[in-house]
């Protein structure tokens, strides 16, 4: 007679973070905070208090005792499909993490989680399968033409071939959100610092293939890290500048995990840059910027990796700004939605999160709602359109310094 | 002499006995933690690795993000042991109420374990002399008498911490909407272990000293009472860890130290 199988690998899973499995007291406070649970209407498959007990269930029901002496118990594939579909739900904002009253890392659990369905052929989620086609063919997720990441810049903007700054746009900012592109290198060029780029060699950071669980197929984030790192050595950077929180993680996460090598260059996002030289006092502001302005703390960008001062700081060097926090900032900050392939694989559940977010800005009565990141802006903007609150700008902070540096963006070619 | 708290002879449940039972529950124990272990180990050493054959990946990959830099915050292993595994400020950040719960139930029951095992030392040190022929040499607190005299006071003091955690754990899954709502069996599990444990302990010990507690129950009650008390703590206390809720005990510590005291 031929032995069951069981029905779940532990496939991307490490020790620790099966382990981790029978951590969860079963508190709730992860249920509490989730933005997703929450603009779902509360469906409880999308709470991570159950995610990891069905997991832990499966585990047991695989590798458990009774497993052992009598044989795996399967796990119908309706159980499996239902589960991908909750674990997908997620925009790995990393909230259930920071109230984890056993100090779990979710964030990672939910993306071993996707990794290991991927590779039993459940996984991804609709729309997220064609990243890896895309980014593997354009080396972008947005099948553009990688010729286009900066051909596009303005006859005025200077970008070295070589320098020991390098920044790097990321396929949002240069393939849809120019403006941000353009505040960010127009701002480097006032401000005297010599830098270069990427350009048509820029390959996506491999964010949207970590987060969706599908890194591993070819090797292709793997590959794309190793070759971004390559190209940013041969361009003589120190500093690598980054106005995308998504590509920031990544890098100072990601990449030295994939390519199992300590990075070569130091991994800087732009606010942290700028706020270095406004402490120096390098910058010469020009305009006032006289609005109410507060701000939302990217998720990859605050919680991920601890960067909550320095936008803050720039924010509130700019003259006439008056700085106001929402609610929940920083640690407590409230996902925008757009995360962990969620904006791609389920829209209608990334605008719900969004438009709780933008309400959460306009309960401060703020003009304006910056982020450091486009992809946030991307979701904000749209979650702001679906209440119908037109009054209030969605900008970043690179582009607000941009303005208040007398830098003119009219010019900006349209997405 | 009696040993165990006097449940020897009036059983017949001899010292012998009891101590098979112990090894019994420490044999499942042991057993259950392998499997444990075998499971965990069955993840990789290292993130997007192929998984593990050894039963060594868990504390290698444990060892190994013990000794990572950690993004956010990078506390030391000595500043998680204290301030996230021993004071629990995890749990006091998010609810002073849930802290307070949590931490008279770790307090009481680590207390009474420890005190629990330091009796059971003394006790097989005062056998083992004189059977030897050292007890006389023995300092005055080795005596069994004494020392469960000099515990007496403390015992009760910690059993009633473990009582006010147990009641108020109780309540919140009985009288709190949300916590009732989300209660499943193997919260319950865990919550009715504790209660009985405690309670078969007051009970015991209530009957034995003709206290409050004993409700009036016969002295001959005592060691039938002490017997169950003991069975009952060594099966949730030891043999059911690794099978149960109970296994957070080990694996929130573990979860911590991996994580630097967590995001």
């Amino acid at each position: 007679m031929v032995k069951r199988q069981p029905s779940i690998t532990t496939e991307n899973f490490t020790a620790v973070q099966l382990m981790e499995l029978d951590a969860c007291s079963r508190c709730g406070e992860c249920v509490n905070w989730c933005p997703t649970y929450d603009a779902s209407g509360q469906n409880p498959g999308l709470a991570p208090r159950d995610k990891i007990l069905r997991w832990a269930e499966f585990m047991k029901k695989s590798y458990g005792l009774r497993a052992r002496l009598f044989g795996p118990k399967q796990i119908p594939l309706e159980e499996l499909e239902q589960f991908k579909n909750d674990v997908y739900g997620c925009t790995t904002c990393g909230m259930c993490a920071t109230v984890c009253e056993s100090a779990i890392n979710t964030v990672e659990l939910w993306e071993s989680m996707r990794a290991n369905l991927v590779k039993s052929g459940i996984g991804p989620f609709g729309k997220q399968g064609m990243f890896l086609k895309l980014i593997g063919e354009y080396k972008n997720p947005y099948m553009a033409d990688n010729k286009d990441r900066i051909n596009w810049f303005p006859a005025d903007i200077k970008v070295e071939e070589q320098a020991e700054v390098l920044y790097f746009g990321g396929c949002t900012a240069e393939l849809r959100q120019r403006k941000l592109a353009l505040a960010t290198a127009r701002v480097l060029n006032k401000l005297g610092i010599k830098f270069t780029m990427l350009g048509e060699d820029e390959i996506c950071c491999g964010s949207a293939l970590i987060r969706t669980g599908q890194y591993f197929i070819n090797d292709t984030a793997k590959i794309n890290a190793q070759k971004n790192v390559d190209n940013i050595k041969a361009k003589g950077a120190k500093i690598v500048l980054y106005a995308c929180a998504g590509c920031y993680r990544a890098s100072l996460i990601d990449w030295p995990r994939l390519t199992g090598k300590e990075l070569p260059f130091k991994v800087v996002h732009v606010t942290e840059f700028l706020q270095d030289l406004i402490k120096k006092g390098e910058i010469k502001w020009e305009k006032s910027i006289d609005k109410k302005v507060t701000y939302h703390d990217p998720c990859h960008l605050g919680r991920h990796v601890g960067v909550f001062e320095p936008p803050r700081a720039v924010l509130e060097a700019i003259p006439g700004i008056q700085f106001i926090e929402m609610e929940r900032i920083k640690e407590n900050q409230r996902c925008c939605g757009a995360g962990g392939g969620v904006k791609a694989g389920i829209p209608d559940l990334a605008l719900g999160v969004a438009s709780t977010r933008v309400e959460d800005a306009l309960a401060t009565s703020a003009d304006i709602l910056s982020s450091a990141c486009p992809f946030c802006k991307r979701n904000l903007s749209d979650g702001r359109d679906a209440i119908g609150a037109k009054e209030l700008e969605v900008e970043d902070v690179i582009v607000l310094v941009a303005e208040a540096m007398g830098i003119d963006l009219s010019d900006t070619p349209a997405e | 002499m009696d040993y165990f708290s006097g449940i020897s002879d009036a059983l017949r449940v001899t010292f012998v006995q009891m101590m098979i039972l112990s090894i019994i529950a420490i044999g499942i124990f042991i057993v259950g933690m392998y499997i444990n272990f075998k499971k965990w180990s069955m993840g990789s050493t290292g993130y997007g690795q192929a998984p593990s054959k050894s039963i060594w990946a868990f504390p290698k990959m444990l060892m190994y993000q013990m000794s990572q830099h950690a993004h956010v915050h990078n506390q030391s292993v000595l500043e998680t042991i204290v301030l996230d595994i021993l004071f629990q400020r995890r749990i006091l950040r998010r609810s002073k109420i849930r802290w307070f719960m949590h931490i008279t139930i770790f307090i009481g029951w680590m207390t009474l374990f420890a005190m629990s095992g330091a009796m059971f030392f003394v006790e097989m040190t005062h056998m083992i002399g004189e059977r030897i022929g050292f007890a006389e040499t023995l300092p005055w607190f080795m005596s069994p008498e004494v020392f469960r005299e000099l515990l007496a006071v403390p015992n009760d003091v910690f059993s009633y911490i473990l009582l006010i955690g147990v009641v108020i754990a109780i309540y919140r899954r009985l009288f709190v909407a949300k916590a009732r709502e989300s209660t499943i069996a193997y919260d319950s599990i865990l919550i009715i272990g504790l209660a009985v444990i405690t309670i078969s302990g007051f009970i015991a010990d209530g009957i034995r000293t003709g206290r409050f507690w004993g409700f009036g129950i016969d002295y001959a009650y005592a060691p039938p009472a002490a017997l169950f008390h003991v069975v009952i703590s060594l099966l949730f206390c030891i043999a059911y860890i690794p099978f149960s809720k109970y296994i957070h005990i080990l694996a929130i510590p573990f979860t911590l130290l991996a994580n630097k005291g967590g995001e």
